[in-house]
């Protein structure tokens, strides 16, 4: 059974190719907007578990801020030699009253 | 009475019937000096070694002499548009960070940390400083040492300079240039007349509409050579001969940096002198993936006129609409003919008003066997209004035609012509008994032309 949140952050709120970090349940969840669609991702690197917050997005990926990993936002697959760890991601939706949606397990 | 007989000097052979310089006196509209430029001074037409394209040592020699001092074009400003924006332009076995640094200002770093020496950055990125992934070694975006962990252990750091070395770097056309050699002539000399010959197409204001990249089993420059003549078109891209006055075409150089190939377009090939108007008409639209509209339906040729001018007129009109500007100025050869320029060492680019071409070929890493063909198409946005994202590079897998890149469109097929070539020059130059290839005297002379400069490089 999946556990859902509704992260109280209004769709609107986030703007293409920006994101924003909350805290659910425990979890540090970064959510983006890329190219009009929005992703969540666990709000940490793969590689030397930076945070993601403040990565640059562009065209679908977001990138660690730290020593520049890019990860798919779609799969949460990483490019390059850094670290072949994909980042967890959650699906997220927009719920009817306009705010973010998430769905965790 | 004796005749006077005309003497031809060696190399002033050209082809029967019109020139390109006689198709310019059609013009209605005052043509530029640059289109005027007729320079081909005779080369010789010794034959070359096969040993340039196919030999480790040729390859290693160029490592040493050549690309530590060239100027070569990195990557395009739009691709790293706000400050800390990074690219990794790699050459042979070099790395280099091209950073913007300001609004209008690049640094290219020598990717190599001054710890251990690991590269500092694996990929194109953005950062706001760049920490080495191994120990945390740390610079700002101008290269500027910022500090390593555990710093008591590195006392013997303090009397060094700890800054990030750094290569010549310059823009032109909105291309980030940089050059290894801390004595090398200024950019402007280098690529000069190119900026001069470009003043009716401002590059930088060209926003690239499409990327391209695959490795190619060829020698960089027999990869590059395939583009540098339009002898090839009778037997490589035949289907276009309808509309491309291939043998008619004008071959210049300029100094040792340029050349310039012009094939005026919309006029038949004198390989085929029965084609009519009509037909050349029809094809250049359908076939060329160049002009204004990609289809003859509803295009009636009027009588009297011909493709030449009718193709010109159309793309004006349609041009000057995607644009946004009156195209009143331009003369039909540079509305319609491809006019395309070489930079030594490895960079070609197309004049044009709008989808200009631009090729680049880089040995494929440390390998003299391959190399990484790149194509780009530059497009124009309407004044005033956003100017658009670049496109991403598309990589396309060894396996893979070019036509499966919809980007480029029609150029994908003819790529693919040319592709078909490529790796078959490698393989016949190795298993070459004659060991040397002739070159045609006037319209292979830009391959000559490039050999010369690369040998003025290799002699230094």
């Amino acid at each position: 059974m999946t556990t859902t949140a509704d992260s109280l952050i209004p769709a609107t709120d986030i703007t293409d190719n920006t994101s924003v970090a909350v805290s659910i349940d425990g979890k540090n969840i970064l959510i983006c907007k890329a190219n009009g669609d929005y992703y969540a991702v666990d709000n940490q690197c793969t590689h030397q578990r930076a945070e993601l917050t403040g990565g640059r997005i562009r065209n679908c990926y977001l990138a660690c801020p730290l020593h520049g990993v890019r990860f798919d936002l779609r799969t949460g697959m990483p490019k390059g030699e850094l670290t072949r760890v994909a980042l967890k991601t959650y699906p997220v939706s927009v719920a009817e009253d306009g705010n973010l949606h998430l769905e965790l397990d | 009475m004796s005749e006077l007989i005309k003497v031809k000097q060696q190399g002033e052979e050209r082809c029967e019937g019109v020139s390109y310089q006689d198709l310019l006196n059609d013009e209605t509209i005052e043509v530029p000096a640059y289109l005027r430029e007729d320079n081909n001074p005779y080369m010789g037409n010794e034959d070359i070694s096969v040993d340039r394209w196919i030999s480790r040592d040729f390859h290693d020699k160029e490592k040493e002499k050549l690309w530590p001092k060239v100027w070569q074009m990195t990557c395009r400003e739009e691709d790293i548009p706000e400050v800390g924006d990074h690219h990794i332009y790699e050459i042979v076995d070099q790395s280099i960070i091209v950073t913007r640094t300001g609004e209008n200002e690049f640094k290219g770093f020598i990717n190599s940390c001054l710890h251990r020496g690991r590269i500092l950055r694996d990929c194109d990125g953005h950062a706001e400083e760049f920490v080495c992934p191994f120990h945390g070694a740390t610079w700002d975006i101008n290269g500027n040492f910022k500090g390593i962990p555990c710093k008591w252990d590195f006392n013997h750091l303090d009397e060094k300079d700890m800054s990030l070395p750094q290569v010549q770097i310059g823009t032109w056309g909105g291309f980030i240039f940089i050059n290894f050699d801390e004595n090398c002539i200024p950019l402007d000399d280098y690529l000069s007349p190119l900026p001069d010959h470009f003043s009716r197409f401002p590059l930088h204001d060209y926003y690239k509409g499409a990327h391209v990249q695959r490795v190619v089993q060829c020698n960089w420059k027999v990869g590059a050579e395939a583009f540098m003549e339009s002898f090839h078109t009778l037997e490589t891209h035949s289907e276009i001969l309808t509309f491309t006055g291939d043998a008619n075409s004008q071959y210049d150089t300029f100094g040792d940096h340029v050349s310039r190939s012009v094939t005026p377009m919309g006029i038949a090939s004198p390989h085929m002198p029965e084609v009519t108007e009509a037909e050349t008409m029809r094809d250049i639209l359908e076939l060329s993936g160049r002009m204004a509209t990609d289809s003859a339906e509803g295009h009636e040729m009027p009588e009297g006129l011909t493709a030449r001018t009718y193709v010109a007129e159309t793309n004006r009109e349609m041009f000057s609409e995607i644009i946004g500007e009156s195209l009143d100025h331009a003369t039909k050869s540079e509305l319609e003919d491809a006019i395309l320029y070489m930079l030594f060492p490895n960079t070609q680019v197309w004049t044009g008003y709008h989808g200009n071409i631009v090729y680049r070929f880089l040995p494929n890493g440390d390998d003299h066997s391959s190399c990484i063909f790149e194509t780009m198409i530059l497009m124009r946005y309407p004044k005033g209004t956003k100017r658009p994202d670049p496109a991403e590079k598309n990589i396309l897998r060894p396996d893979q035609a070019f036509s499966e890149a919809p980007e480029i469109g029609g150029l994908g097929p003819v790529f693919d012509q040319d592709d078909s070539n490529m790796a078959a020059v490698q393989k016949g130059m190795i298993a070459s008994r004659k060991g040397a290839v002739s070159l045609a005297s006037y319209q292979e002379s830009r391959i000559r032309h490039l050999h010369q400069t690369i040998d003025k490089y290799l002699n230094a």
